[in-house]
């Protein structure tokens, strides 16, 4: 996934320089451009960085920085090639160990990655691990994520992949209704605990979203793909607003307000009314927003608009009176 | 005319001048030594003056680089325990490099890239990056997977990063818990053992002080902020938090709530494929680990699911149904 290039900070210049370091030492010769493509950021970054390389080192025997405590580079290679080649070596020789709280991060997300049917199972998932342990400089512990429990669909997606033809299967959506849905699958998401595939969804012409506890008689067809992932720009966020999305005023306790984090549109404001927060959210129908209001019993209220109010009303009760009838137990 | 100032050197050059200085170094360096030669340090450094700015800039400079996982070591000179004047610092090559049989393969490389990109949203993305760096630095590139991944855990909880800053520093916390059932928090104090993510929610667990045991504490349900004292406790053995994952997944073998599903529903289609649930025709039998989270799950169902046991939750699910039907009436 394309990541935008953030601003670093001088602790993380630090890491990149101590990691650049031991890369270069292992080619004798390396253009800025492959380096740049190795480490995933700009070429001016990199070459800012050998230039620092370049005249650092240690004080040495006379605490003056002789031209032999320093780093040097082919400086002629380096300005007219725009290659990198070592000359001289200082201090390091290894890459460093990773943080306690480095390898913590990782092997919690390898934890959550457990179940994906890819990776060469358990054992080899659990070998990783205890290597990321021993390459760190301090015991990662602390966070740990259950693994997600992705159903078979996630290998026969991947399957349909490997061949390059389309996925068939039955998709049920808020409203209850079944479809039959022709797609070629262009990537798997997951949030928390909830996988989604992304694909371009031929009934529709179009990318569509679908939760993977949603599908059903998945089959692998033998039509091929029309779509590959290279064809189609795929949205960062899974939950893309939309302008015909409906408005709706809720208010809301304040320590619930994470809760509808997903539908708060990105910079609008909320107002306190009472003990609560006033706030808008975006739904694309109440299908969705009655599910979530009465998951939130006494946290969340719908204030306008009222047809709004009524759809929740509705679905609440119809719920409320399945209790009521005491034939059903 | 006035002197000219010193040249201003960047922050990483004279953050990775003080590595190289300390990791050449066998035997230490004094502080006086460090700000008077290092590169960064000795350019304000005053031979009669004070130099107190410089000596705070160096502690806070140390603490970024033991951030990195870098084992900066502190020495005291044998006969001056106790006298910071001769305090030695140093960076011990065995234990800053990555030992040598810590390596990956490509596939490992693609894993752990996966594993990072779990994090990329909140509070572990920083150290997830940093891991990245130094993987990187071994010169592996990463195979092109079959399939695309986009996993993403999120952290919405403002109570997390208090918290994990508490479990690395070993600090006890204190915050205002609302347990489900009751109507106001209670204020507790608690020694971290870990945070863990179960069925998509994260949870603390902890040693809860005036309870006298072990407790998993939603962070959702921490009300108002948490308190970092700063009063330490004794380190848990490590394999703590995989106890404690145990002893989650017990809860939920345990634990199990009979429904009668609507056919052809979205309750069916999902609460049918969650993990471990048994069927016969239209009922089903979930697992779960906390009562209240799965009333907030079945009550958004609204007339598709009824309860049928146990008592205390159909009891739950009608009363939020019956409340959100009032609410919105």
């Amino acid at each position: 996934m394309a990541e935008r290039p953030r601003p670093l900070h001088a602790q993380d210049k630090l890491a990149f320089l101590l990691s650049l370091v031991p890369f270069l030492m292992d080619h004798d010769r390396i253009s800025v451009s492959e380096t740049a493509r190795h480490f995933g950021v700009p070429e001016e970054q990199i070459r800012d960085a050998v230039r620092l390389i370049a005249v650092s080192g240690v004080p040495g025997e006379t605490a003056s920085y002789q031209h032999g405590d320093l780093f040097d580079i082919a400086w002629d290679d380096f300005e007219e090639n725009d290659e990198i080649v070592l000359t001289n070596l200082v201090a390091i020789d290894d890459s460093p160990r990773f943080s306690a709280r480095e390898a913590a991060a990782l092997i919690a997300g390898l934890q959550y990655l457990s179940s994906l049917p890819e990776h060469g199972g358990r054992a080899a998932i659990a070998s990783l691990m205890s290597k990321l342990a021993r390459g760190a400089s301090g015991e990662p512990t602390g966070v740990a994520i259950e693994a997600s429990d992705v159903d078979e669909a996630l290998a026969l997606i991947r399957r349909s992949v490997e061949l390059g033809v389309q996925l068939r299967f039955g998709y049920r959506g808020l409203r209850g209704e079944r479809e039959e849905r022709r797609v070629d699958p262009l990537r798997v998401e997951s949030v928390d605990a909830d996988w989604y595939l992304r694909g371009w969804d031929h009934g529709r012409e179009a990318v569509r979203t679908f939760r993977l506890d949603r599908m059903s008689d998945l089959v692998v067809t033998d039509d091929p793909i029309r779509r590959r992932p290279a064809d189609v720009a795929l949205p960062d966020s899974l939950f893309e607003g939309s302008p015909d999305d409906l408005v709706v005023t809720v208010d809301v306790v304040p320590s619930a307000l994470p809760l509808l984090a997903d539908y708060i549109p990105e910079g609008s404001t909320t107002r306190a009314v009472g003990d609560r927060v006033r706030v808008t959210v975006r739904v694309s129908h109440y299908h969705g927003l009655k599910r979530l209001i009465t998951g939130l019993a006494g946290l969340a209220t719908v204030v306008e608009p009222p047809d709004a109010r009524r759809t929740v009303a509705e679905w609440a009760r119809a719920g409320a009176a399945r209790y009521g009838r005491e034939g059903e137990r | 005319m006035p002197a000219s100032p010193a040249p201003r050197v960047p922050v990483e050059e004279r953050l990775f001048s003080l590595v190289l200085a300390l990791l050449a170094t066998e035997s230490g360096l004094t502080k006086t030594e460090i700000l008077s030669t290092v590169q960064g340090y000795r350019q304000r450094y005053s031979r009669t003056g004070d130099n107190a700015n410089l000596e705070r800039q160096f502690e806070r400079d140390k603490d970024d680089i033991r951030e990195l996982g870098i084992p900066l070591e502190t020495i005291e000179s044998p006969g001056a325990a106790g006298n910071n004047q001769t305090l030695r610092y140093r960076i011990p090559k065995g234990a800053y490099d990555l030992p040598a049989d810590v390596t990956f393969s490509a596939e490992e490389t693609t894993l752990l890239n996966l594993a990072a990109m779990v994090w990329r949203e909140g509070s572990l993305s920083a150290e997830s990056r940093r891991a990245l760096l130094k993987l990187r630095s071994l010169g592996v590139a990463a195979e092109d997977p079959v399939l695309g991944y986009a996993p993403r855990v999120r952290v919405r909880e403002a109570a997390f990063e208090p918290l994990r800053t508490a479990l690395d520093r070993h600090h006890l916390v204190e915050f205002d818990y609302l347990k489900p059932g009751e109507h106001s928090a209670r204020h507790r104090v608690v020694a971290p053992i870990a945070l863990i993510q179960h069925r998509g929610r994260w949870l603390l667990h902890g040693e809860d002080r005036n309870a006298h045991g072990t407790r998993n504490f939603l962070l959702r349900r921490i009300v108002g902020p948490v308190a970092v004292t700063s009063r330490s406790y004794a380190p848990f053995p490590p394999e703590a938090t995989a106890t404690a994952q145990r002893e989650l997944e017990r809860i939920w073998t345990e634990r199990t709530a009979e429904v009668l599903v609507e056919p052809g529903s979205d309750a069916e289609t999902r609460l049918a494929k969650r993990r471990d649930t048994s069927r016969e025709g239209d009922r089903l039998v979930l697992h779960y680990t906390d009562a209240e989270l799965l009333a907030e799950e079945l009550a958004s169902y609204g007339p598709e699911v009824l309860v049928l046991a146990p008592e205390s939750l159909r009891e739950a699910v009608r009363d939020r149904l019956e409340r959100t039907a009032l609410a919105h009436g």
